[in-house]
């Protein structure tokens, strides 16, 4: 192959990568220098193709929609992506309501001792709300 | 004696029962004989249910792990043990979803998970076939059933198929007939029927090939709240070729219905009124057939909310459409007076819980009944099992859903006679983050079991077990609680303005296998757990035994 058919077929490999919403390899995880990517990402506002553009595709997508049933939040998309820090392994967690934008993200240990709660960003204007999955 | 008889390993009383040779629903019509020679759990001076450990890990009471498979990492929504010619075939159906199949090393829509279980302690992941490509949010293939074609009227002999559902809740979701006669290689067969949505929890008679499936569309007409769905009968004996036969639900939810101006039926009887307390009244959840000598079937509606459930009669139901007297568009449009012809009885559950499982036990002895009432003689019951769905993670905005016994005795008149239910504390369950709370209740008839125990999953607080041989005082007698590991997917919840996640484990159901095994499968992505019976456990389901003191009474 030449060098410049190389290049372009690379470029198309990324391009299609980066286009396929769900990539789903246990290889894609938080790269170190996308740590500051994810303090980008804004509840209310950034949207999917925003994280995705940040962060890559996914590990994991999930909807909770099971009966169809009109369920506040069960329509709700969850994204996760895996990482790694000095404390261990973490998933980060996206979920996006019915308009496609973020309303929840958080850094979840993989392990937490006595399984105690990790804080959660959401938008301002989030109101009380139970039914995330 | 007792005592030597807990110790015996599970696996005994599966070596007892022949693989496949019961004829019990969905395979044919009989129903378990239940057994009199028990005394009942007061004689066994049970433990009351140990407090669980911290939320972080494990938790088992009379119960025991066999086997673990993490199903990929996708959640579960319903598992299936089949036993395909002496090889057991655990199939899960999963919730919406996109994750890798590390078979394929693609990443494939969440859909039908096929696990050979016949060695619990290696499970062995075989097959994922895919659900609906595109929006993630129409996808995944949650419900899962299957019959030989050795059974199946019209099926090929030695031939295996799976009918599941095909997405959920997008504009155009089916039922599929898959050919899974080599579990490692499963083909799609057939697409019964398509443009659905909401596609729920099937049943499927494997020895007449009826087949009730559970959805609705955009287009047909019916009304119902909350989760639109109701029944679509096929005829489904040659599995290559499915036959419609109608569609069915409560009445209010039939399309000519005036659902502006209908009035309750129980306030204001009359040719436009709804059943229930919802107008139109929520949708079917999934169906259990008893099979042609029984003639009924069990269908509970609403969910985890505003609750219906019905008895039906199978046989007026899937030939009413056919009477001289039926109406042009019966099957397809009944008219109210062709939804109550099948209409055997129904009972209206309060606003905060709905219909969710509707598992039926027939021929129950009321030991506590035995003598002193009536003849003196045993006095037996039918019973029906029922759960409403908590749908709300930390208990955020939601009343108790619990599970029921009902005496269904008189089928005209159901009526509840006993609770089960898991207290919050210990456990703190609603703290611990995800949902707490009933679900669905195990379905697969094993003899040993029916009768005498049932499962019922509690999400957070993980698969229940009771022991009902004295329905009206049913005992809790064994739980098993997942620990959350690294493929759980958190649950986030927003109180008092503090948004918190949390990795906990759902059980989203609870079943058996005809070798007694019992299986939990997790709804939040941590895979599924078999178990046996331990303890305690074990002696509700012991075989008669003459030096027992049941005479006493």
């Amino acid at each position: 192959m030449k060098p410049r058919c190389f290049v372009a077929a690379a470029i198309a490999l990324l391009s299609l990568a980066a286009s396929s919403a769900y990539a789903g390899s246990d290889s894609e995880t938080i790269a170190a220098d996308g740590r500051q990517q994810v303090a980008k990402i804004i509840p209310g506002q950034s949207t999917k193709a925003d994280v995705q553009s940040l962060l890559g595709a996914p590990w994991r997508v999930v909807q909770f929609n099971d009966c169809g049933m009109a369920m506040d939040g069960q329509a709700d998309e969850t994204w996760e992506y895996r990482g790694a820090d000095a404390s261990g392994g973490y998933r980060l967690h996206v979920e996006f309501g019915d308009n496609k934008v973020v309303h929840l993200i958080a850094k979840i240990p993989d392990a937490i001792p006595g399984g105690a709660a990790t804080e959660a960003k959401v938008a301002p204007s989030e109101p009380a709300k139970g039914m995330s999955m | 004696m007792i005592r030597g008889l807990a110790s015996i390993p599970l696996i005994a009383f599966a070596l007892a029962t022949p693989a496949f040779a019961q004829a019990y629903p969905p395979d044919g019509p009989s129903i378990p004989s239940i057994a009199i020679s028990e005394e009942g759990s007061h004689d066994l001076n049970l433990q009351a249910p140990p407090p669980p450990k911290g939320w972080d890990q494990e938790s088992a009471w009379n119960i025991k792990v066999e086997g673990f498979n993490d199903n990929q990492g996708r959640p579960i929504y319903q598992p299936l043990i089949v036993n395909q010619n002496g090889r057991e075939i655990l199939y899960l159906g999963n919730l919406a979803g996109n994750l890798l199949n590390p078979l394929t090393g693609k990443a494939e829509p969440n859909g039908t998970s096929i696990i050979d279980v016949t060695d619990v302690k290696h499970a062995k992941y075989l097959f994922h076939i895919p659900g609906p490509p595109g929006d993630v949010g129409n996808a995944g293939a949650q419900m899962v059933r299957v019959c030989s074609g050795d059974v199946l009227p019209h099926g090929e002999k030695g031939k295996w198929y799976l009918l599941r559902a095909y997405g959920n809740v997008g504009p155009d979701e089916a039922h599929q007939i898959w050919d899974v006669t080599d579990p490692a290689k499963p083909t799609l067969l057939t697409t019964i029927v398509s443009g659905l949505s909401n596609t729920h929890k099937n049943w499927w008679e494997c020895d007449t090939g009826i087949a009730y499936l559970v959805a609705g569309s955009k287009s047909d007409g019916w009304h119902q709240s909350g989760s639109a769905q109701h029944l679509k009968i096929y005829d489904l004996s040659d599995p290559k070729a499915p036959v419609y036969i109608r569609d069915f639900g409560l009445v209010g939810q039939q399309p000519d219905a005036d659902i502006a101006t209908a009035k309750s039926c129980e306030a204001a009887p009359g040719p436009n009124c709804y059943e229930g307390i919802k107008n139109p009244p929520g949708g079917v959840h999934g169906p259990i057939s008893m099979g042609t000598t029984v003639n009924r079937i069990y269908l509970p509606y609403g969910v985890g909310e505003n609750g219906v459930i019905q008895i039906v009669d199978r046989q007026k139901l899937l030939s009413g459409c056919t009477l001289p007297t039926a109406s042009p568009n019966c099957a397809q449009s009944p008219t109210q007076a062709e939804l109550l012809y099948p209409q055997v009885g129904f009972v209206t559950m309060n606003p905060d819980n709905g219909g969710h499982s509707a598992m039926p036990i027939l021929g129950v002895p009321m030991w506590q009944e035995q003598h002193n009432y009536a003849d003196g003689s045993w006095q037996k019951k039918n019973l029906l099992i029922i759960s409403s769905e908590s749908t709300a993670n930390n208990c955020l905005g939601q009343a108790p859903h619990e599970a029921w016994i009902l005496d269904i005795t008189n089928d005209a008149t159901p009526w509840p006679i006993a609770t089960l239910n898991v207290p919050q504390y210990p456990g703190d369950f609603c703290r611990k983050g995800a949902r707490f709370g009933a679900h669905a209740v195990t379905e697969a008839i094993y003899p040993p079991y029916y009768g005498k125990i049932i499962g019922v999953s509690w999400f957070n607080a993980g698969a229940r077990i009771w022991d009902i041989r004295d329905p009206k005082n049913p005992k809790p007698i064994a739980y098993y609680i997942q620990a959350p590991n690294a493929n759980t997917i958190a649950s986030c919840a927003t109180i008092d303005g503090v948004a918190h996640c949390q990795n906990t484990t759902m059980n989203d159901y609870v079943e058996f296998d005809d070798r007694g095994y019992i299986y939990a499968a997790d709804r939040a992505g941590s895979g599924v757990t078999i178990l046996s019976l331990t303890g305690d456990a074990l002696k509700s389901f012991r075989p008669a035994d003459p030096l027992l003191p049941a005479q006493k009474h």
